[in-house]
């Protein structure tokens, strides 16, 4: 629960939809969802975090930190940490594929602007 | 070793398929396809095995917990995976459709080269093992990797033909409104899971508030949003048109017949099973809203297309605002015939589909103006055609009638005013089919066409199967009304018995009390009505030039990716608003 860490989540969020809605090339669209898929994970690592919370490794009790706190869950949520790793490996897939895409439709259009590709409409 | 155990298995079956379609692709140039064929078969073997258990009586649960994690004192930490019937009646659908579909595909597109086969193979497999997944899960984030799992594979499937252009156009436009879709969905569940400690349907359903807070609303904001654009409904439908018309028949067919229900299905669970009417806000009202709006504009865009393969992805766009309707009334017969229509939805669209995709492969016409004739040249396939066509409009004897009729029946009492508009949206449905057939197979054409090549068998088998599927269907409703739509509709409209059996590994389904009357002459008649008045309106579009409504609605889909993911984050804002204000 850090609000400058959801801030800035949303903050990115919304900068990446501005590229998504305004720009016309097809790249800066690509990395316009990047930074959209950037902000999620800000916004996961960020409510994984408790006060006072350690990093969830438990392998040995950090120093300051009685087995109690452990037990009452005093470290940061690692489930959602998972989702973001879980989130990451997917999105990396996603954006192979999407530049893969962007490539090829320069090599057809001879352009990457998106008011080119517009074959489709109606 | 009980059945529950196998309840991986039919997933498990292709992606393995789909693994090794690639490698085979280097032996022989057939086996690809032959795998995914075989590994499907496999699938539908392992479900059919429980559909004896699932739905004995009136129906049972069948869980299953992934790597033997079951839940603790209510709590549930691994991922469980529940055969419900409305869940396991859906991967079964998958399978049987994916199998029909795969077999079409390897009698259409048989010929193109080996890395081709091998990929298409893989990626198909890939698809439909995500869809019976996640039909099948139970979790929240699970269901969301096995979104993103079909994402990335109907990706694949758009861009797939690249000798049109427009595949790669329809893919990048696929791509953005998906991905969106995906942060929506992803954000969504983990603010559940964050702020209620629960990625389980059950366990979720027993934790959320019993008033909505804002949180809550938020996430099912998001949620609604994200499985909105995978089901196409407007205004989330950006890609659904465009990314029908570049690829295959089959897999036309396989996209609009099984997943965008899949988004279907999802929002259904989540805002019928995971919340409940105190938690749920303005939800329902929401859904019925840009489900019937959907419905309309969908059926009209469908009217004023050229492009026959765009034309049946707008009526996609229609038929799934109809379901919508039908889920969000939370009304018995509404909601049995939502699941009927889901199932018949399936098998007309990919009948219609399969008809389409092979009219394009064996004269190369893909707009009705260049089509006609085709009674003549291509009987089987207008045959085929013609019964998907009637099964849509709701002719009595065909499936579309008895779904269609259930769902009116059921919005009738509820709400006379979306009642209405649904008929009107029927009205629209029937007319744009009629134009489409007309134009497409029963007009004279004087000119030979270049080629027509003839029906290959493959297609024979698939046609004649799921014609036969759709006047089964119409025909016989009651027994599939009774063992299959209902105790799927039951599962949804008794959320805590889901609750309960999810986390307890086993329970019941309550029965409904519904059952289609063919005898009732008033939905006869107003089929008859709606199906005299579409072909009136299908012969005077015929004759006059095309309204300024519809062109102005035609000009809104400028056919710009930035437009579109302003519509879908516009719908996104707006959902949100409805719900938390």
């Amino acid at each position: 629960m850090i609000l400058a860490n959801y801030l800035t989540a949303a903050t990115l969020f919304c900068l990446g939809a501005f590229a998504v809605l305004t720009r016309r090339d097809l790249i800066k669209i690509i990395m316009g969802l990047s930074v959209m898929e950037a902000s999620t994970y800000v916004l996961l690592v960020s409510m994984a975090y408790r006060r006072g919370a350690t990093a969830p490794v438990l392998a040995a009790r950090p120093t300051g930190v009685t087995e109690k706190d452990l037990a009452h869950g005093n470290v940061a949520d690692p489930v959602l940490q998972n989702f973001c790793l879980t989130a990451i490996v997917i999105g990396v897939a996603v954006t192979a594929v999407f530049l893969t895409v962007a490539v090829r439709a320069a090599q057809h259009y001879r352009s990457v602007d998106s008011n080119d590709v517009r074959g489709l409409r109606g | 070793m009980t059945l529950s155990a196998l309840l991986p298995l039919p997933v498990v079956l292709p992606l393995f398929g789909s693994l090794l379609s690639p490698l085979a692709a280097r032996i022989h140039r057939r086996l690809p396809l032959a795998i995914a064929a075989l590994a499907l078969l496999g699938s539908a073997g392992f479900l059919t095995a429980m559909t004896r258990t699932v739905y004995a009586g009136h129906g049972h649960f069948l869980v299953h917990y992934l790597s033997a994690e079951r839940p603790v004192r209510g709590k549930a930490l691994g991922i469980a995976f529940a055969a419900d019937p409305l869940g396991l009646g859906y991967a079964l659908l998958v399978a049987v459709l994916g199998l029909l579909l795969i077999i079409s595909l390897l009698s259409e597109f048989g010929d193109i080269g080996k890395r081709e086969l091998g990929g298409l193979a893989s990626l198909t497999q890939l698809l439909l093992a995500a869809l019976m997944a996640g039909g099948l899960t139970a979790d929240s984030v699970n269901i969301f990797v096995w979104f993103e799992v079909a994402a990335l594979a109907s990706y694949g499937l758009t861009g797939f033909f690249l000798e049109r252009p427009i595949a790669l156009e329809a893919a990048f436009k696929n791509l953005v409104l998906t991905s969106m879709a995906g942060f929506a969905v992803f954000i969504g569940a983990a603010m559940l899971y964050s702020s209620h400690g629960a990625l389980n349907f059950g366990q979720l359903h027993d934790a959320l508030p019993r008033s909505g807070t804002q949180a809550t609303l938020v996430a099912l904001a998001l949620l609604i949003a994200g499985f909105a654009t995978k089901a196409g409904v407007m205004p989330f439908h950006g890609w659904l048109p465009d990314a029908h018309s570049p690829v295959p028949g089959p897999i036309s067919a396989l996209f609009s017949g099984l997943m965008v229900n899949f988004g279907i299905l999802a929002i259904a669970r989540i805002v019928l099973l995971v919340y409940q009417p105190a938690n749920r806000g303005h939800a329902l009202g929401l859904l019925t809203g840009i489900g019937i709006v959907s419905a309309l504009l969908g059926a009209v865009l469908a009217l004023a297309q050229d492009d026959l393969k765009r034309l049946l992805a707008w009526d996609t766009v229609s038929q799934m605002g109809l379901l919508t309707v039908g889920f969000a009334s939370d009304e018995q017969h509404a909601v049995v015939g939502a699941v009927y229509h889901l199932l018949n939805h399936a098998l007309f669209k990919a009948l219609l589909f399969l008809c389409a995709g092979a009219v394009v492969h064996a004269t190369g016409a893909t707009k009705l103006s260049e089509m006609g004739g085709l009674l003549r040249r291509r009987p089987i396939t207008t045959v085929a055609f013609t019964v998907g066509a009637l099964s849509i409009s709701g002719v009595p004897g065909f499936n579309g009638y008895v779904s269609v009729g259930l769902i009116h029946e059921g919005l009738l009492d509820r709400e006379p005013v979306i009642y209405a508009l649904a008929l009107l949206a029927q009205v629209i449905t029937v007319a744009a089919l009629a134009r489409a057939t007309w134009l497409g197979f029963y007009r004279r054409r004087e000119q030979p066409y270049e080629r027509v090549d003839r029906t290959k068998l493959g297609m024979r088998v698939a046609f004649g199967t799921l014609i036969l599927g759709c006047i089964a269907f119409g025909v016989l409703p009651n027994p599939v009304v009774a063992d299959v739509a209902d105790p799927a509709a039951s599962v949804l409209l008794h959320p805590p018995a889901y609750a309960r059996a999810v986390l307890s590994d086993s329970g019941t389904v309550a029965k409904l009390p519904v059952m289609f009357d063919y005898g009732k002459l008033s939905d006869l008649l107003v089929a008859l009505a709606e199906i005299a008045l579409g072909v009136i309106l299908a012969v005077v579009y015929l004759r006059v030039r095309e309204p300024r409504p519809v062109t102005w609605l035609r000009r809104l889909h400028t056919g710009s990716v930035n437009d579109y993911a302003g519509y879908a984050l516009t719908g996104l804002a707006l959902v949100g608003i409805v719900l938390i204000g």
